[in-house]
């Protein structure tokens, strides 16, 4: 359990800021100091629980039994009973995908500060499949909370060794991705700088159409904005996740992206035409006001993860393509299912 | 068992199970509604000694039916509930007991899926009634019609649980409904009702399959005891085979898929909801009034022989050269346990194992040949070695992958097959542009020889001319459209009235995005897959696998004690949302050793609140509710306000697997604990657990016996003397507020009055006691008459009997009637021949040529008509009644005197089975003689009526010529050509 727990750990440094590696630990280390905890916070493991989500809520009840100070270890009580019945709140959350009332999701998601979970499995509500309009898309939230998050966690980093809180899966994920969530806010600068340079260039080409040679303006825009374009490659067949009616086998696929966000994806029989295609979305993203980069959720090789994207204003309708290349791949614990 | 698909399956390949129902209704004269006398035989030519109702497959399609407006009050319901009642018992006519069971608190196996399907239900309701209230305000708006809405609250089914004031009710209105009938209806003047309420705990079914165990292991069952069981689960034919009764038959509805529905908003039939234009019915047709009643409106019955199923088995499961002598009864045992696999209400199935794909025939396969390595049976009395079903999953698990590879591919084959189907049927449409004039296509062969082209180049011209004529038409007119519509119909009406660029859509070429699946079974590494995003574990967790196998393994034993022994543990449960596959199940041997025994089931409150959403709370007092909503509350976690669906391979939200929490019993217990005080007395006695009811009427031997009990006011049970109640056994304790004879009953429901001349009597009464450790006996009981057989023997063309004669309904001797060809000719001028109607299950021939296969010309043939159509005999299916002839009920009266129950005495009514048997044998052929008969006897109460014997040339003609005419119709020989060489007439053949 020990050695497990350490391995565990270990996976996970690459990753983590500084502090949250701590908060693993301390875990470990305060139960091995506390043998008569330990013994008794493990006779809480629920029969059905695996020990990944067992680690995870054994953390969340060890953490917060200090705000229940009524709570003594072996001794039944209510207050323990609340506390229990949050951290199961908590945890059907995060692994069930359960959504409880706003109030107790607030609560849940403070008390959860801090507590890191690896690989948490991405699960759709029953509203969200019945396509109810309750929650706005995917993207924006996330855009809004990652926005959010960094200033109250800033402040309760100092009276606290917990760092940024995992409420929603997706902010979860981002976290494991070591995908930052000021992320979008630290690219915001450079596409603006980008978006003016695109403007005028196609100015000075006649304005956007069909004729023009899309990946050379995006190139020259991308290069005077002392930046350069990274074109990702891969033949089509080689793609999971595309719909299974799809006749076509032959040609290739190009993913563009410029400092790590993406920016549009492209086929076409061989690989310029299909950079020219890229390139082509790539610039219709700049025909409108103004654009943004936010967080988004996609699919990659046959999993979701937390992607950086540049997008214009309008309400996107169909998902993003599956992307063809993770820059953020390399600080990932590699998954099984890839 | 929540598998429609079972019985699906199950009526497809043993068809000859299905008997449909001869139903006879309440005539009318001059506008009196006469109803129907049930003393009289059963129209089915089969008499059933027991009825047993499921009550809730009867609440449910009447409280919230889907195929007619819902009942506007409770009162309604409670009418709708009598009357569906009143239905069932005209059709089986018990003689003896009538048992209705509503579901009790169930045991917490079942209760993850009462809770997943009440989150769900809650929700949908929710979702109906939004769209609904947008839907209507959108017809407003463009100045559609629709009816007023009633003033009535949203039906919430979700009351339909033990311990709601619903539930409360229901039982008080159905002891009306049974005092009322047993003083005035005469079919109900000696039966012994039992009613079983929500305040008993268990599951309908499995209350009456107690019933039934604890009564056939006490020494006066009476071992011929014909059962029928209403109920729509197919697990009920699992438990009627569990019983090993030989005579027990299920009655069910009629499955009818795709059965029209009416619009939920306008009550209109012909359109859905999302449809609604909110347009005023048109008058259509002479026949206009009844436009609104859907054209078959009442359901129809069937009847399921499980005596014949048996047969089936016999003929499927026996085995020669076993290494133990073979034991169909034993066979039969592990039928049913295979059955479990593919699904019950406590387990998910196992991913390998779908109905539809033949895993029962997989699994019965694969049993014979293991059974002869295994040295035993399975199971023996509900009780399951773990070993030789090892040996079963394994032998399942090899054949795993190809199965989840063939699956695959019968899907992408199923998807092309569709996609071809649907660009053909769009081929089939005429093409966009059809060249017209001399370059018109012309069909082959029509006009002697092709004319010559004449000035090609002009047509041309002309063509084109006319094409840009008609662009400039349809731009002329849009532009008017935009003058009229002001800027902003521009968009719409260009999009919809430009008739060329009309771009195929991008949803045209691809079909339905299909749900992600991550899992894969098909490809290599399924395994760690399935596991890692169905259970969130890695690869090397052996120790959690094996966790889940454990659980499933005692749930395999739980399942089958349940049905063969009764709820081992009301604690139980499956803790999983997922099942491990066949070739997890290694080292099973040790696995399950015993359930923790003397659980005992939740009160009704505390249930509500384990299987209740917190939108449903408003059954719950204040304080209860509370700990549903409240973020400080300890139990708060048991209700989330979303959950997720993960579609597991299926196409929509309620095909998918809930993944709701589960509910910690200590947690929630500890949390009741406070707020128990706040108990109105009333709720207190709605959270008790009641005892079962017994009713009798006034002329039944035990009234006398039950008021003797009251007068004595006796404080302890008593048991029931059984030669007073066709051997029933049972403890009787009296009841606080008992109905008695002679004490009005009020109505509960106001449109009901109230029985002023009650003669009724209730009594507690309590299933026969046995000892801690009794073992329920799955064997025939000895005295047991084994029905005679209804299949065709395998040997019959070698045998020289002539040609074979398949059975129909109950009767094996029935006379069938003729038509000759004059008749033929009448009917079919009286009937289109346009009308076909599809056999119920699709595939299945219809139901007239259930034992078909070889059946030859009968002896007769000369009657045969020459008919070009054969399929139009299916139109007389449907009005069966105006067919009757109309004297032989009233003749009936006279030639049948022993069915007269009136005039007999109170003392013969334990022996009136016995004589019914002997009087009823000539008529009806009972396939089984009953023991003791006693010859005679009635002929000196039968006073002058008639000579009891009836010759059969007068008796069973007579009756029997209502239903025989349209069986000998459907069993034309002509008709049976047609089906002879049917897929599904794979036994006979």
């Amino acid at each position: 359990m020990e050695d497990d727990v350490n391995g565990y750990t270990r996976t996970r440094v690459r990753s983590m800021m500084a502090e949250e590696r701590q908060g693993e630990d301390v875990v470990s280390e305060f139960l091995g100091q506390n043998p008569h905890l330990a013994s008794w916070v493990e006779s809480l493991q629920s029969q059905c629980e695996t020990n990944k989500q067992w680690r995870a809520r054994r953390e969340f009840i060890l953490r917060n039994m200090e705000s229940f100070p009524t709570v003594q270890p072996g001794v039944a009580s209510p207050s323990l009973d609340r506390l229990l019945s949050l951290s199961m709140v908590w945890a059907n959350h995060i692994f069930l995908g359960c959504i409880y009332s706003q109030t107790i999701m607030k609560k849940i998601t403070e008390m959860a500060e801090g507590i890191v979970v690896r690989d948490v499995p991405v699960k759709k509500t029953r509203d969200e499949i019945m396509g109810k309009g309750k929650r706005p898309a995917m993207c924006e939230i996330e855009a809004e909370s990652s926005a959010k998050k960094p200033k109250p966690a800033a402040n309760e980093s100092e009276s606290r060794a917990g760092g940024r809180a995992s409420a929603r899966p997706g902010a979860a994920a981002g976290a494991k991705a070591g995908l930052p969530p000021q992320a979008p806010a630290e690219h915001q600068p450079f596409f603006n700088r980008l978006y003016k340079a695109v403007a005028w260039k196609l100015v000075s080409a006649g304005g956007f159409g069909p004729n023009l040679d899309h990946f050379e303006i995006l190139r020259a825009c991308v290069e005077s904005s002392k930046a350069s374009l990274s074109c990702v490659f891969v033949p089509l067949k080689d793609i999971p996740d595309l719909p299974v009616s799809r006749t076509q086998k032959e040609g290739q696929v190009c993913e563009l992206r410029c400092q790590t966000v993406y920016m549009g994806t492209g086929y076409g029989r061989d690989e310029s035409s299909a950079r020219a295609m890229a390139s082509k979305e790539a610039l219709k993203v700049f025909q409108g006001r103004k654009v943004t980069v936010k967080i988004c959720r996609r699919r990659f090789r046959g999993r979701d993860v937390e992607d950086l994207v540049l997008l214009d204003e309008q309400p996107r309708n169909s998902g993003l393509p599956p992307a063809l290349d993770y820059p953020f791949q390399s600080e990932q614990p590699v998954g099984t299912l890839s | 068992m929540g598998v429609p698909a079972f019985f699906r399956w199950l009526s497809r390949k043993y068809c000859s199970i299905i008997v449909h129902c001869m139903e006879e209704k309440a005539k009318e004269c001059n506008g009196v509604r006469i109803p129907v006398d049930t003393s009289k035989p059963n129209p089915n030519e089969v008499e059933f000694d027991n009825l047993y109702l499921d009550m809730n497959g009867i609440i449910h399609p009447c409280t919230h039916p889907e195929d007619k407006p819902a009942p506007k009050n409770e009162d309604e319901m409670m009418v709708a509930i009598f009357e569906y009642i009143d239905r069932l018992f005209n059709i089986v006519r018990p003689r003896r007991v009538l048992y209705m069971a509503i579901d009790g608190v169930a045991p917490r196996a079942k209760m993850n899926q009462q809770r997943s399907r009440r989150f769900r239900a809650s929700k949908e309701g929710v979702e109906l009634q939004e769209e609904k209230q947008k839907i209507r305000e959108e017809i407003f708006q463009r100045g559609g019609y629709l009816p007023n809405e009633e003033i009535k609250e949203r039906f919430d089914s979700n009351c339909i649980t033990p311990g709601t004031e619903f539930m409360d009710n229901l039982a008080k209105c159905l002891r009306y409904y049974v005092a009322d009938r047993l003083s005035n209806d005469p079919g109900w003047r000696n039966l012994t009702v039992v009613l079983s309420d929500a305040s008993a705990p268990g599951e309908g079914e499995h209350k009456i399959m107690d019933y039934i165990r604890r009564q056939r292991a006490q020494p006066n069952h009476d071992p011929n005891t014909h059962h029928c069981l209403c109920g729509a689960d197919a697990d009920l034919i699992m438990l009627g085979l569990a019983t090993h009764e030989p005579n027990f038959t299920i009655i069910r509805e009629e499955f009818k898929p795709n059965k029209p529905r009416p619009c939920a908003l306008c009550g209109q039939m012909g359109h859905e909801l999302k449809d609604c234009q909110g347009v005023a019915r048109e008058k259509k047709g002479e026949f206009d009034q009844f436009a609104d009643s859907p054209p078959v409106s009442e359901q129809e019955f069937i009847f399921i022989r499980l005596s014949v199923l048996r047969e089936y088995l016999e003929k499927e499961l026996t085995m020669a050269s076993l290494p133990f002598p073979f034991n169909f009864e034993r066979s039969v045992d592990d039928w049913v346990f295979m059955c479990f696999f593919v699904g019950n209400d406590f387990l998910p199935h196992l991913p390998s194992l779908e109905i539809r794909e033949g895993a029962i025939d997989r699994l019965v396969g694969i049993y014979k040949d293991v059974v002869h390595r295994t040295g035993g049976y399975l199971t023996e009395n509900g009780f399951v070695n773990l070993e030789r079903v090892e040996m079963i999953m394994q032998a399942v698990g090899v054949a795993e992958d190809n199965i989840f590879k063939k699956r695959k591919e019968d899907d992408e084959a199923f998807k092309r097959r569709m996609k071809e189907k649907k660009k053909r049927l769009k081929a089939e449409q005429a093409p966009a542009f059809l060249p017209t004039g001399q370059f018109a296509p012309e069909a082959l062969g029509r006009r002697g020889a092709p004319q010559p082209i004449h000035n090609a180049r002009h047509t041309a011209f002309e063509m084109r001319m006319q094409g840009q004529d008609q662009r400039n038409k349809d731009a002329a007119q849009s532009l008017k459209a935009l003058m009229r519509n002001g800027n902003q119909a521009l968009a719409g009406s260009s999009v919809g009235m430009d008739p060329r660029g009309q771009k195929r859509k991008a949803e045209d070429s691809d079909s339905e995005p299909e749900p992600e699946d991550n899992v894969r079974l098909w490809e290599d590494g399924w395994k760690q897959r399935y596991y890692k995003t169905k259970f969130d574990v890695d690869v090397g967790d052996d120790a959690f696998r094996r966790k889940v196998v454990k659980s499933y393994v005692e749930g395999l034993c739980w399942v089958l004690r349940y049905y063969y022994q009764g709820c081992a543990s009301w604690k139980w449960y499956f803790p999983f949302h997922y099942a491990p596959f066949a070739s997890d199940f290694k080292d099973l041997k040790d696995m399950f050793t015993d359930f923790e025994t003397g659980t005992q089931p939740f009160k009704p409150l505390e249930q509500l609140m384990s299987v209740f959403p917190a939108a449903s709370g408003n059954f719950l007092p204040q304080t209860w509710r509370a700990l549903m909503t409240d973020p400080d509350s300890s139990i708060i976690d048991f209700y989330p306000e979303d959950f997720a669906i993960d579609l597991n391979g299926k196409k929509y939200a309620w095909q998918g697997v809930a993944l709701l929490p589960f509910v910690d019993e200590r947690r929630l217990r500890a949390a009741l604990e406070e707020v128990y005080p706040d108990l109105t007395p009333e709720e207190r006695k709605r959270n008790s657990l009641g005892s079962d009811v017994m009713f009798v009427g006034r002329s039944h031997p035990l009234c006398d016996f039950l008021i003797e009990l009251y007068r004595a006011e006796s404080k302890e049970g008593s048991e029931i003397p059984p030669e007073l109640c066709h051997g029933v056994q049972g403890t009787l304790n009296l009841d606080e507020e008992p109905i008695l004879p002679d004490k009005p009953v009020v109505s509960p429901v106001p449109v009901l009055r109230d029985i002023m001349q009650n003669s009724a009597i209730g009594i507690k009464f309590k299933d026969p006691q046995y000892n801690e450790g009794y073992v329920f006996k799955a064997v025939i009981l000895p005295g047991a008459k084994i029905p005679s057989k209804v299949l065709k023997p395998g040997d019959w063309e070698n045998s020289n009997r002539g040609p074979w004669k398949p059975q129909l309904g109950f009767n094996p001797n029935r006379q069938q009637a003729h038509l000759d060809r004059s008749a033929f000719r009448a009917l079919s001028h009286s009937i289109s021949r346009q009308q076909h109607r599809d056999g119920p299950y699709s595939n299945a021939p219809p139901p007239g040529s259930y034992h078909q296969g070889q059946h030859r010309p009968r002896p007769h043939g000369g009657h045969i008509p020459s008919y070009p159509n054969s399929r139009q005999y299916d139109a007389y299916r449907g009005p069966h009644a105006s067919y009757n002839p109309p004297q032989p009920y009233a003749r009936l009266q006279y030639s049948n005197p022993g069915w007269n129950r009136a005039v007999q005495g109170q003392a013969a009514a334990y022996q009136q089975n016995q004589q019914r048997a002997h009087i009823a044998q000539p008529t009806y052929q009972q396939p089984q003689q009953r023991p003791h008969q006693q010859p005679q006897r009635h002929e000196g109460q039968m006073g002058g009526q008639g000579p009891p014997q009836i010759s059969p040339s007068n008796g069973p003609g007579e009756y029997s010529s209502s239903s025989s005419i349209l069986n000998s119709v459907y069993f034309h020989p002509r008709r049976s050509k047609v089906f002879r060489s049917a897929p599904s007439m794979w036994w006979t053949s």
